[in-house]
């Protein structure tokens, strides 16, 4: 018998071979997810039907990129919605000015591990996030769950912008250190 | 501002992943991130590591049912056809086992159908087709109900002695009704009776067996079924 994550996996694989019938399954499937998520970021029932729509012809265009080893199949739906919905909010949003963007992470970085079972990743995401100051485990649940941006957060927790980028960079750094512990 | 002047190095390259995860940075940030990460595998696992831990929230998003006209417009944006033909193109598996001769008939028989002008839409919704065929015999049949009380049967192949005839049924919950006989080589339109539309519909079998000639004697049954097909929505 197939798990249910086996079951999505296999569907996403046969989107990837224009499978149609398999298309209409995977959305009978995950849709209500999927749609959960783009409106609970988006927070326009309108915007969130162009959105969802826009989701879909996405997986279905790139179904051929999803990998099992990294992800879990509905992680990785769950992730193409939220960054489509994510990617709506930003472009409304100002840019601030341009940075050098230097990502040097050493050779001898202990590589992170692949990924577990949903209930262990819960698990560990609320065990590690119980560890930080709760206001700094909320931002980070609100940037994660709302897409909330820095200046929301910091209006929220009526801090100044760059206290708020330096609260939050601080607990995502002690946040990897509990998670890869 | 430089995001080396808050936290440095490694520490600091593991946050902007993360950052970037989140969705936190602006949209020029936001960009170029993803093309430094974009093909440096240590960065990709970086980036893997935190869209696998974050996950872990998703638990938090509630479902909700999108509304049942989307996933139409999507299939029409990715395939180019209204919903209604993609079914109609599924419903095609049915025929697989028919000869692509006969294929094509059933195809040119039903799409005139189709264009008759006096049906209206709720008839249209109300099609269904039928391929009646079973192993053993060389009798097939395909059957098309327009929606409207009208039975229209075109024979595929197979043929019956000169003194025997085919003769249709309704099947429908165990109870079976006789439509009157079917001649072999020629399509012909058969009314459905008010007894039998009244449990019409998808699930209901068509099958046709062999009978003396005029059919059965007893309005029972005599015969072995040589055809049989459940009816199904195009």
């Amino acid at each position: 018998m197939q798990t249910p994550s086996a079951d999505i996996a296999d569907l996403i694989a046969r989107c990837a071979l224009r499978d149609r019938a398999a298309f209409r399954t995977l959305y009978e499937r995950t849709s209500a997810k999927l749609f959960g998520v783009v409106l609970r970021i988006l927070k326009d029932r309108s915007e969130a039907e162009e959105a969802i729509q826009e989701v879909y012809v996405k997986i279905w265009q790139r179904a051929d990129r999803f990998i099992p080893q990294n992800t879990s199949p509905i992680s990785w739906l769950v992730a193409v919605a939220r960054n489509h919905a994510l990617d709506i909010l930003r472009a409304r949003r100002p840019v601030s000015d341009d940075i050098d963007v230097a990502l040097d992470v050493p050779d001898d970085a202990p590589s992170p591990e692949k990924a577990a079972e949903a209930s262990q990743e819960r698990a560990r995401i609320d065990t590690c996030l119980g560890t930080l100051d709760p206001d700094r485990a909320n931002a980070v649940r609100g940037a994660y769950l709302d897409g909330m941006s820095y200046e929301e957060l910091a209006q929220r927790y009526t801090v100044p912008l760059n206290t708020m980028r330096t609260w939050l960079r601080r607990s995502l750094i002690r946040l990897r250190e509990c998670l890869t512990a | 501002m430089s995001m080396e002047q808050d936290i440095g190095g490694a520490d600091g390259a593991r946050a902007l992943v993360a950052e970037y995860v989140l969705g936190l940075l602006d949209a020029t940030t936001h960009a170029q991130v993803e093309r430094v990460i974009a093909g440096d595998p240590r960065l990709e696992a970086e980036r893997d590591f935190w869209v696998s831990r974050f996950a872990g929230m998703n638990d938090e998003f509630a479902e909700v049912s999108p509304p049942p006209r989307l996933l139409g417009a999507i299939e029409a944006r990715l395939f180019g056809a209204p919903a209604p033909r993609v079914s109609w193109w599924d419903s095609l598996a049915l025929w697989r086992g028919l000869a692509a001769g006969a294929l094509a008939v059933a195809v040119v028989a039903v799409g005139f159908a189709a264009f008759e002008p006096r049906q209206d839409v709720s008839s249209l919704t109300n099609q269904l087709i039928a391929a009646l065929e079973e192993e053993g015999s060389d009798i097939r049949f395909l059957a098309f109900y327009d929606g409207a009380g009208t039975l229209r049967l075109t024979a595929l192949s197979g043929d019956v002695a000169p003194d025997k005839d085919l003769e249709l049924w309704a099947i429908q919950d165990d109870t079976v009704t006789s439509m009157g006989v079917v001649p072999v080589g020629e399509a012909i339109e058969v009314k459905v009776a008010p007894d039998i539309l009244a449990g019409w519909g998808e699930g209901s079998v068509l099958a046709l067996t062999l009978e003396p000639e005029g059919g059965s004697p007893t309005g029972v049954a005599t015969g072995p079924i040589v055809a049989k097909g459940e009816v199904t929505r195009i």
